[in-house]
């Protein structure tokens, strides 16, 4: 039932399991414990999931308080719900051997766009993501 | 979270500042700064507890088996429990028997080594040897004996003869093997009941009170060995294995047991109370408080979810005491919730533990990664079903059950929504509330680590979310949504055709009061300025301005006041310049040189033709302005000035100076009351007075009666008696000394000499203003023309000696 009917609350999912997406790109699956007026969440039995290409790996990571200001998407996870999907899990290591190839290659790719474009004479600054100083 | 000593003076120093006006307030402030809980005494244990789950998930079911792990851990967490530093552990009851620490030093029952047939027994064995309150049942434990202590286990195996006796209502869990103490009431109650089991008495309606207690304080109540054996082997203790049978927290004592010396620092203080509104709101960032006792019972302090114990139905009851309309009987509510347990092995009563199970189930299959659907037998939702999210409707599980409650129940505060919203809502709830209770809540209660977050906490966060929606002015704070709801509405009514006009609601909104908050400082009588206390909401006036308006008319009248003062007192300034050149004009004559003294004097002539052309009307050269000489004498400075001016002034203006003086002393002694400046003037008017003629003199007396009853105001005034002595003195001066004084040619200066006695006499002597000095010959005045009698009156009364004669 809703705290506040009409309105979004975090209320209804506590003891449910999510996902959430965070502004650094990571993924975390867990149960919503606790959440305050910022909506900074504490996360229960968090696996961090990683995924490249059709492969994905878990991390569990135990609990998690993440920053409200962090979040970008929160969903939760409906249990009951078949899970037919086509993605393959993979061990932990053998999936951050692959993010590890992933971020290689797509490092390479900027490499030589960059490289590409400075022969020609243009430059586009990059775009930073973070806002961390 | 960590707890903090706080100093015991520190708390009392803010009472007695009177900073904070309840204790309770202190407790919130507490949780301000170290956040719900910092005064919950059980997260330790709770936190053992879960640490421990984890520990056995993941060691399996290897090693130690339920019996060390759960007695080990148990006999650890009971030594820690009991013998911490005192400052850190609300001290235990004093109940705190004895076998605990005996039962810490039982040596731990590998349950692997077990065989089948007597693991139940050993099983049994355990469980109630670790549960000091069945072991106490064999003991002197009366019905209403509350306080004993525990006696040893060897009496437990009394126990296992009554398995049949347990009431189909009565709870049982799995004895979790209270490491902690038992609450004596608690304790109590157990025995009260296993008596009775043994008793064979039917147990009765029981007591709302009890059964909460009973979830509250342990939810394990102890499982005869019976049971167990009747349940099925294998599920159970492979769940028993891996998760333990779970500690009871100790039930936190009344609040006067408990240390104050861990309580948190005395609260930060967000905003001095002097000269800021009373902090009665509790602001935004605070957590909500615990409650620390409830009205019913003291026992429900556990605030802190425990996971393997039936604490959501006292959590529900702890928290919505009053509202719940519906009162369903705690024991309808248990058939309700039991009935779908009852199976064969099990009497309804056995909910709780296979709600434990059911948990540590749910737990193991978390670790496999969550598997779908639920486990085992179906579950009683939450023990009664009082979880906070359905507790609206409770155990929505119940069907038939479920249509008794037509609708939920609403507490949140929904004043503020459009009243359509409103309705749109409810119907929304009602709709989704069967459909969505049943699936919810068995998972939910099968989560150990469920309700971390309690209800008061979550009603505190939605309270802060619903303080944003408060606003004053709901046009501007949302407008969009007022006028959605509006645009309902009146599309609404378009459709039923205006047919059910009662229907336009009107739109409530919350009227947020705008407190007033001003500040006013106080101000001690008599000193400079206000005390005042500078806060966040009253900064510091730099300057302290207030606001007068006048009218524009007051401020006319008073600029003109001003102006013409300063008019005067410009032309005395101007005026006293020409004096003073003309009074050192002697001097200056005397130190020029021969040649320049013809300059000199030239200019000194200029000089005074000024000064005689300042008191001279426009129009009229010769006559001196009586106007002017008013208003400059209406100026302390300007008598001052006038005094000295007369003598320089040639004899006619002088004696018009001096008449014109005569007849407004009136005026001027009204102006001059406080500082007699007019008193000043008494010399150089002699003066003129001695020059005076004798028609002039008379003139002058009768300027100075002048009117009706001015000559009663001139005694009044000491120049105004002064004056006329002068001028009767001449006037006497002159007719002794001259014998062909024209004073009594005519009648006037007699007869005013006769109204002047007359006036002498009949004045009280209270009002007769002693004069400068008395002329002497003024009794040979009066003497020509009184009698005896009478000059005897006004000889005392102006007492005039006779000798000065």
């Amino acid at each position: 039932m809703n705290y506040m009917p009409g309105t979004a609350s975090l209320i209804d999912d506590i003891d449910k399991k999510h996902l959430v997406l965070l502004r650094d790109g990571r993924t975390l699956i867990g149960f919503l414990r606790s959440i305050d007026q910022f909506a900074n969440l504490v996360f229960h039995q968090t696996v961090e999931r990683i995924h490249v290409g059709k492969k994905f790996g878990d991390i569990p990571r135990g609990i998690f308080i993440v920053r409200g200001e962090n979040v970008v998407l929160l969903g939760e996870i409906d249990m009951d719900k078949p899970c037919d999907t086509v993605l393959q899990q993979v061990s932990i290591e053998e999936i951050l051997e692959e993010q590890r190839l992933q971020q290689q290659a797509k490092q390479e790719t900027e490499k030589a766009k960059v490289t590409a474009l400075k022969d020609r004479g243009l430059s586009i600054p990059k775009a930073d993501n973070l806002d961390e100083y | 979270m960590f707890r903090f000593q706080s100093l015991d003076e520190d708390c009392t120093l803010e009472k007695e500042e009177g900073l904070v006006e309840e204790e309770d307030e202190i407790d919130q402030f507490n949780d301000d700064t170290f956040g719900d809980g910092a005064i919950d005494d059980d997260w330790q244990e709770e936190h053992k507890r879960l640490a421990e789950l984890e520990e056995r998930k993941n060691d399996g079911l290897g090693g130690l088996g339920l019996g060390g792990l759960g007695m080990r851990g148990m006999g650890g967490d009971s030594s820690t429990v009991q013998l911490p530093p005192p400052a850190s552990r609300v001290p235990h009851p004093s109940s705190l028997p004895p076998p605990h620490h005996s039962l810490s030093s039982m040596p731990p029952l590998g349950l692997e080594e077990m065989g089948g047939g007597d693991l139940a027994e050993s099983l049994a064995m355990l469980i109630l040897g670790a549960d000091p309150a069945i072991a106490s049942v064999g003991g002197p434990a009366g019905p209403g004996d509350r306080s004993t202590g525990l006696p040893p286990p060897p009496s437990m195996p009394q126990q296992h003869h009554h398995p049949s006796q347990l009431p189909s209502h009565h709870q049982l869990t799995l004895s979790g093997l209270p490491p902690g103490p038992l609450h004596p009431s608690l304790l109590s109650y157990q025995q009260h009941q296993h008596l009775l089991r043994r008793g064979g008495a039917p147990m009765p309606q029981m007591n709302s009170h009890n059964i909460w207690e009973n979830n509250m304080g342990f939810g394990p109540v102890s499982v005869t060995p019976g049971l167990i054996t009747q349940m099925e082997d294998s599920p159970l203790l492979s769940i028993i294995k891996e998760v333990g049978l779970p500690n009871r927290p100790p039930p936190v004592m009344s609040e006067d047991g408990r240390d104050l010396s861990e309580r948190a620092p005395p609260p930060r203080s967000s905003s001095p109370v002097i000269g800021s509104p009373p902090v009665r709101a509790v602001p935004i960032g605070t957590p909500p408080k615990q409650p620390m006792s409830h009205a019913m019972n003291h026992q429900q302090q556990i605030h802190h979810p425990t996971t393997v114990h039936v604490r959501a139905p006292v959590h529900h009851q702890h928290r919505y005491p009053p509202s719940f309309p519906e009162r369903i009987s705690p024991n309808t509510l248990l058939n309700m919730a039991n009935s779908p347990l009852c199976r064969p092995p099990f009497p309804a009563g056995v909910g709780p533990v296979l709600s434990q199970i059911q948990r540590a189930q749910m737990l193991n299959s978390q670790v496999a990664g969550f598997p779908r659907g639920c486990q085992g037998p179906p579950l009683l939702p939450g023990g009664g079903g009082f979880r906070p999210f359905f507790g609206q409707p409770p155990p929505h599980r119940m069907g038939p059950h479920h249509n008794h409650i037509p609708c939920p129940i609403i507490r949140h505060n929904t004043t503020h929504l459009h009243p359509q919203h409103r309705r749109m809502l409810t119907q929304r709830m009602q709709s989704r509330g069967g459909e969505r209770g049943g699936r919810v809540g068995d998972w939910r209660s099968r989560d150990p680590y469920s309700n971390l977050m309690t209800q008061r906490e979550k009603e505190w966060v939605a309270k802060i979310q619903m303080m944003q929606l408060q606003s004053t002015d709901p046009y501007l704070d949302d407008y969009y949504y007022q006028n959605y709801f509006e645009k309902m509405e009146k599309r609404q009514e378009r459709d039923r055709d205006g047919v059910r006009k009662e229907h336009t609601t009107k739109l409530i909104t919350p009227q947020v009061a705008k407190l007033e908050h001003t500040y006013r400082p106080v101000q001690f009588a008599g000193s400079l300025g206000k005390l005042t206390v500078s806060s966040v909401n009253n900064p510091r006036k730099m300057i302290d301005t207030v606001v007068t308006s006048r009218t524009d008319d007051e401020e006319k009248r008073e600029k003109q006041v001003w102006n013409k003062r300063r008019q005067i007192l410009y032309t005395v300034e101007k005026m006293y310049s020409l004096l003073l050149e003309v009074q050192d004009f002697e001097k200056r004559f005397m130190q020029t040189p021969e040649e320049q003294r013809e300059a000199l004097l030239e200019q000194h002539k200029t000089h005074t033709l000024q000064l005689y052309a300042s008191l001279k009307e426009k129009e009229w050269d010769d006559r001196v302005s009586d106007e002017q000489c008013l208003l400059i004498m209406s100026v302390r400075k300007g008598k001052r000035l006038i005094s000295r001016l007369i003598p320089f002034l040639p004899p006619l203006q002088a004696a018009t100076v001096v008449m014109g003086i005569a007849r407004n002393l009136t005026a001027l002694a009204k102006k001059d009351k406080q500082d007699q400046a007019l008193c000043w003037l008494v010399e150089p008017v002699a003066v003129v007075i001695s020059s005076l003629s004798s028609a002039a003199l008379t003139d002058l007396l009768q300027e100075l009666q002048g009117s009706e009853g001015q000559l009663s105001k001139v005694l009044q005034n000491k120049f105004g008696v002064t004056l006329l002595y002068l001028i009767l003195s001449e006037g006497e001066r002159m007719q002794s000394s001259d014998l062909n004084c024209q004073l009594m040619d005519d009648n006037r200066w007699t007869e005013l000499v006769f109204s002047v006695t007359r006036e002498l006499l009949n004045v009280p002597p209270s009002s007769l203003s002693p004069p400068l000095f008395t002329p002497p010959n003024l009794l040979s005045l009066f003497s020509r023309y009184v009698d005896r009698q009478r000059l005897e009156l006004l000889q005392e009364k102006l007492q005039i000696s006779a000798l000065s004669r």
